[in-house]
């Protein structure tokens, strides 16, 4: 946020230009992208997901999914849950974690193991979306607020997920300044319309995911540069090559309880 | 036989018509091949043999003014100098070819007056010390709308930046557009690069140090402009005449109250405003009394959704005294402040965090003879750090109040410094600082497991935050930890001609307070953090070496430098430092070094002046890890500094094409400077991520621009008081579009991955009315 609000300063006080420019990058070794996010509802359905793909050069459109890799979620009871591929690099299974247990992601690609460990995150519920119609940088826009309730004395972190047809949003925070405290999160988006559907999706997650989106959003939002930008670097995330670690993978195995709740604009 | 009487010879310079000190005038008896220069108070003192003696008092923009000294017994002369006529309207550099020049073993160092300053064309038509200054060698910045400045390879928070003695925590204002510095208040101003002398301390790389000016004592006067963006005012006068005299100037910007004009209903604010101040007083002959204030702040305000407001403030009390004609002091006693606050008023909250210091100085300088100048003193200074506080600002904000625990600390150091000659040709600076820094109890501090504040995980290969096993409270006059350096710092220049000489120096210099941020630049959000028990001081080592010659109208400094520097932080790649309590969980000690070759040509007489400065370096940083398992960060390699510029060109000219017009330009070329570029991209969530090459291994396009200006002297035969002139200026004439960053991103109409370049400055025309009266 820090950023953003900088960079549009800086837009804002002058009459600074952007332009697309022509840069020979270099190209690394292609790497794997795990992205294994098992979702948990409140109404105890379970939505578990493993996208698998390469890393390409920059400038290219297509990026390759992995098709051919054995993927599986082992619980600490033994339990092992092997994941099919549908298509494009998706793996699915029907898997509905619990939070006794803790759970180990294995996947076999090209002779080499990853593994990952994780457990379930719980999040708390959201309670109503308000609608303000004098909100935003104007004070002429539809903001809309989203309202929880943070457990008190413990320290939560969270992943929230606003998406619409206006642009999807998403961020990473943590309840530092607002714990034990009725919060909101919220959406504005520059057209916002009555009948608009908004969904917004709260996830529970722990520290190191919480680190881990927020250098991840950075990296999304305007890709580094500039003097107000921190040092951008290959974020890693929790998932180990265990036969050989300078190979390691990117992305993320997460799982998380997540509370949804779907607005329609007035 | 018996030995020659000697008597002294001291006194006060001052400028006939304001009778404002003079700072750097040469003292010269050219018989004896001697002489001083005024220090800044304008004081000078020069003990000689008995009898009579022609001495020459001169500075350049003021005629030589030439008298016949008999020197039976000590004597007490303070003159005034009358200022040139026809040198009025021209620049000068104060550093001159004078003999002293040559001989004096201070090397790396550049003064500039505040004429010089305000004839070099900006950007926005506003005269600007910072941008003076990157125009010399070995200075640069990291980039367009980066606040401060760079020397030699060091970073920002290196640089020691004085007003009156006062340390001033942030040296600028709107993202470093502006300085906090007003040219029209500002007397003189030094930078030392390197061969920092004893008396200053607690920065690595550099000590900026301005003198406002005192204000004139014999007649009312008033200086001020107004420019597209900015206007100022500067009032001074008597308060006695020739005895005492106030100065008061204010300066702001007011671009802001145009934006709803092109933009209806857009409530954004931005701006500036500094206020200067100062009261002096002449006592008597020995004492005099100054008190000086600097108030600056930036506002910004979007709308409805965010307030931030973020300056310093210095107020400070100093007492000249004279115990004798050969022994000059000055106490200074000063309070420091930089407030930072921010509001998010969507989110219902305000930040507030700070600096506040308080200092005493004492400073002594003893003319022991004509051989030996000795300076001696003590610098005291008390630290509170208020790292942040967050208000909750309505009644059902969802945000606790909150408070990060407040730090302490008293940083002491005493210094000797002896100006040596030698021999006819040999002279040498030799002094020694002991400095001492204790970091004072506070409320709460976190004790670790093995006292590791940062772990290593070497099944991820990342380093993570320690939680901390305990908190313990230690009282505010307790100490939780002290360091002690000594500081030896050394030059010697050697006359090889008449008017050539060589030099070299080695200092070393201990710097106890970081400037934590993560960003290339500083940004207002940075917080000054104290060495305690897991940050330690920076130790800073820098060898030069330099040929000086003057010619008929030019002079050549050629200088060379390599500097070392120990514990210097850097940041694991994730670190959050907004609001951290417990920096230490996410920082390392690392190293830095540097080294350049520096050009300095200047021509300074004659209608046509100016400088051509090359300078060719090279700035690094690593941090190993700590064992041989660990990575450090970019695993363990150097890697260029945000600002390494390995060639940097800047020539700056002005010529007088008549009485009424005055022309200047400006020529800059700088290698771009160092990025870190993707080698590749992945989707995640949906939404692209660059992969990153090692930090810094890429690098911008060059840097370069050509700015012209032009001064229109309106003189009016009828007001002789008044002067008044209008400059028009064009920044950036052929309107490069220079890279202020370069972003790489998926663009959401075409749904390809771009590299998009932010410029800020395009050609930028300006025209800015200035007075004095």
């Amino acid at each position: 946020m820090k950023k953003n609000i900088l960079f549009i300063l800086v837009t804002l006080l002058l009459s600074s230009c952007e332009e697309v420019i022509e840069i020979d990058l270099q190209n690394s070794e292609p790497r794997l992208v795990i992205e294994a996010s098992v979702n948990v509802l409140k109404d105890g359905t379970s939505d578990a997901v493993v996208t698998l793909s390469q890393t390409a050069p920059f400038f290219e459109n297509y990026i390759p999914p992995v098709t051919d890799a054995l993927v599986s979620i082992t619980s600490s009871t033994g339990e092992v849950y092997n994941f099919n591929h549908t298509q494009n690099g998706i793996y699915t299974a029907p898997f509905l974690p619990v939070l006794e247990n803790t759970y180990t992601l294995e996947v076999i690609h090209q002779d080499e193991t990853y593994t990952a460990t994780e457990s379930l995150h719980t999040v708390t519920q959201f309670e109503e979306v308000i609608q303000d119609n004098q909100g935003g940088f104007g004070g002429d826009q539809i903001q809309l607020k989203a309202y929880f309730t943070d457990p008190g004395g413990i320290k939560n972190y969270y992943l929230s997920e606003t998406l619409s047809i206006r642009g999807d949003e998403r961020r990473a925070f943590n309840d530092e300044f607002f714990d034990g405290n009725r919060i909101n999160d919220f959406y504005l988006a520059d057209d916002l319309a009555p009948g608009d559907v908004v969904t917004f999706n709260l996830y529970g997650v722990d520290e190191y995911f919480f680190n881990f989106m927020i250098v991840l959003l950075q990296q999304t939002d305007n890709g580094g540069g500039g003097p107000f930008e921190t040092q951008p670097a290959t974020v890693r995330g929790n998932i180990v090559n265990q036969t050989n670690s300078d190979n390691f993978p990117l992305g993320y195995f997460r799982i998380s309880e997540i509370s949804t709740i779907v607005y329609i604009v007035e | 036989m018996f030995a020659q009487e000697k008597f002294t010879l001291s006194g006060t310079i001052s400028e006939a018509q304001s009778g404002e000190t003079m700072i750097g005038v040469n003292v010269l008896i050219p018989a004896l091949q001697t002489g001083v220069v005024t220090n800044q108070y304008g004081f000078y003192s020069i003990t000689l043999p008995k009898g009579t003696h022609q001495v020459i008092y001169t500075s350049l923009g003021f005629e030589s003014y030439t008298q016949t000294i008999e020197l039976n017994a000590a004597v007490n002369n303070s003159i005034s100098l009358f200022e040139t006529t026809e040198m009025l309207d021209v620049v000068i550099l104060e550093t001159d070819v004078e003999k002293t020049n040559i001989k004096t073993p201070q090397m790396s160092v550049t003064t500039l007056k505040a004429n010089t300053i305000k004839r070099i064309p900006v950007v926005l038509g506003e005269a600007d010390v910072l941008k003076a200054i990157t125009l010399l060698p070995g200075v640069t910045n990291a980039g367009e709308g980066a606040s401060g400045f760079n020397v030699r390879g060091g970073a920002a928070d290196q640089n020691l930046v004085l007003l009156d003695e006062a340390t001033l925590y942030n040296s600028s204002h709107l993202f470093g557009f502006f300085s906090v510095f007003n040219p029209d208040a500002i007397k003189d101003l030094t930078l030392y690069k390197g061969g920092i002398p004893a008396r200053y301390g607690g920065r690595i790389a550099s000590v900026l140090d301005i003198y406002q000016k005192d204000g004139n004592k014999r007649a009312f006067g008033a200086t001020g402009g107004i420019g597209l963006l900015a206007s100022r005012l500067l009032l001074e006068g008597p308060i006695v005449k020739d005895k005492g005299s106030f100065l008061i100037g204010g300066r702001s910007t007011y671009a802001h109250l145009f934006i709803p004009l092109v933009d209806p209903g857009n409530e954004n604010v931005a701006y500036f405003y500094d206020l200067n101040t100062k009261l002096s007083y002449d006592i008597d002959d020995q004492n005099k009394l100054f008190l000086s204030g600097y108030f600056g702040r930036d506002t910004f305000n979007l709308g409805e959704v965010f307030g931030n407001t973020f300056g310093n403030t210095t107020l400070n009390l100093r007492w000249n005294h004279l115990f004798n004609d050969t022994l000059f002091s000055n106490l200074s006693l000063i309070y420091s402040d930089y407030y930072y606050g921010l509001e998010l008023k969507f989110a219902e909250f305000q930040f507030d965090s700070g600096i506040r210091n308080f200092n005493l100085k004492y400073d002594f300088t003893s003319y022991v003879s004509d051989a030996v100048k000795l300076q001696f003193g003590f610098n005291s200074i008390y630290y509170k750090f208020n790292p942040g506080e967050v208000f909750p600002t309505t009644d059902n904000s969802g945000r606790n109040y909150r408070k990060l625990t407040d730090k302490y600390a008293f940083e002491n150091a005493g210094y000797i410094d002896g100006n040596i000659k030698v021999s006819e040709k040999l002279n040498i600076q030799a002094g020694l600082r002991l400095s001492n820094f204790t970091r004072l109890g506070q409320a709460s501090i976190n004790v670790y497991d093995n006292d590791n504040p940062i772990i290593y995980n070497q099944n991820l290969d990342v380093y993570q935050k320690a939680t901390p096993i305990d908190t313990i409270s230690i009282a505010r006059d307790a100490s939780i930890k002290s360091y002690l350096n000594l500081e030896p710092r050394v030059s010697a220049a050697y006359q090889l001609s008449e008017n050539s000489s060589i030099k070299a120096s080695y200092n070393r210099t201990a710097q106890y307070i970081h400037l934590i941020s993560n960003t290339s630049s500083p940004t207002p959000f940075d917080i000054y953090a104290p060495s305690g028990q897991f940050i330690k001081p920076q130790l800073g080592d820098q060898f030069a070496v330099g040929y000086f010659k003057g010619f008929e109208n030019f002079s050549l400094e050629v200088e060379s430098y390599y500097k070392e520097v120990k514990n210097r932080i850097d940041y694991v790649d994730d670190a959050d430092l907004i609001a951290n309590e417990a920096i230490e969980q996410v920082v390392l000690n690392g190293e830095t070094r540097a080294y350049g070759l520096e050009f300095l040509l200047r021509k300074t007489k004659g209608n046509l002046q100016g400088w051509l400065a090359y300078t060719l370096s090279k700035s690094e940083q690593r941090t190993p890890g700590r064992t041989a398992i660990e990575t450090g960060i970019n695993n363990g390699k150097w890697y260029n500094t945000a600002w390494d510029r390995t060639h940097d060109f800047s020539l700056t000219a002005q010529y007088k094409l008549s009485e009424k017009w005055f022309l200047g330009a400006n020529f800059i070329f700088q290698t771009g400077r160092p990025a870190t570029f993707p080698l590749g991209q992945y989707e995640y969530q949906g939404q692209v991520v660059p992969v990153y090459e090692a930090r810094n291994a890429s690098r911008l396009e060059s840097f370069h621009h050509l700015d012209i200006s032009a001064t229109w002297n309106l003189k009016h035969k009828s007001k002789k008081r008044w002067s008044d002139e209008i400059v028009f200026s064009v920044y950036n004439v052929y309107d490069r579009k220079n890279a202020a960053s370069v972003s790489f991103r998926k663009n959401t109409d075409t749904g390809n991955n771009e590299a998009v370049r932010l410029s800020i400055f395009g050609i930028i025309p300006a025209i800015t009315y200035n007075f004095k009266f």
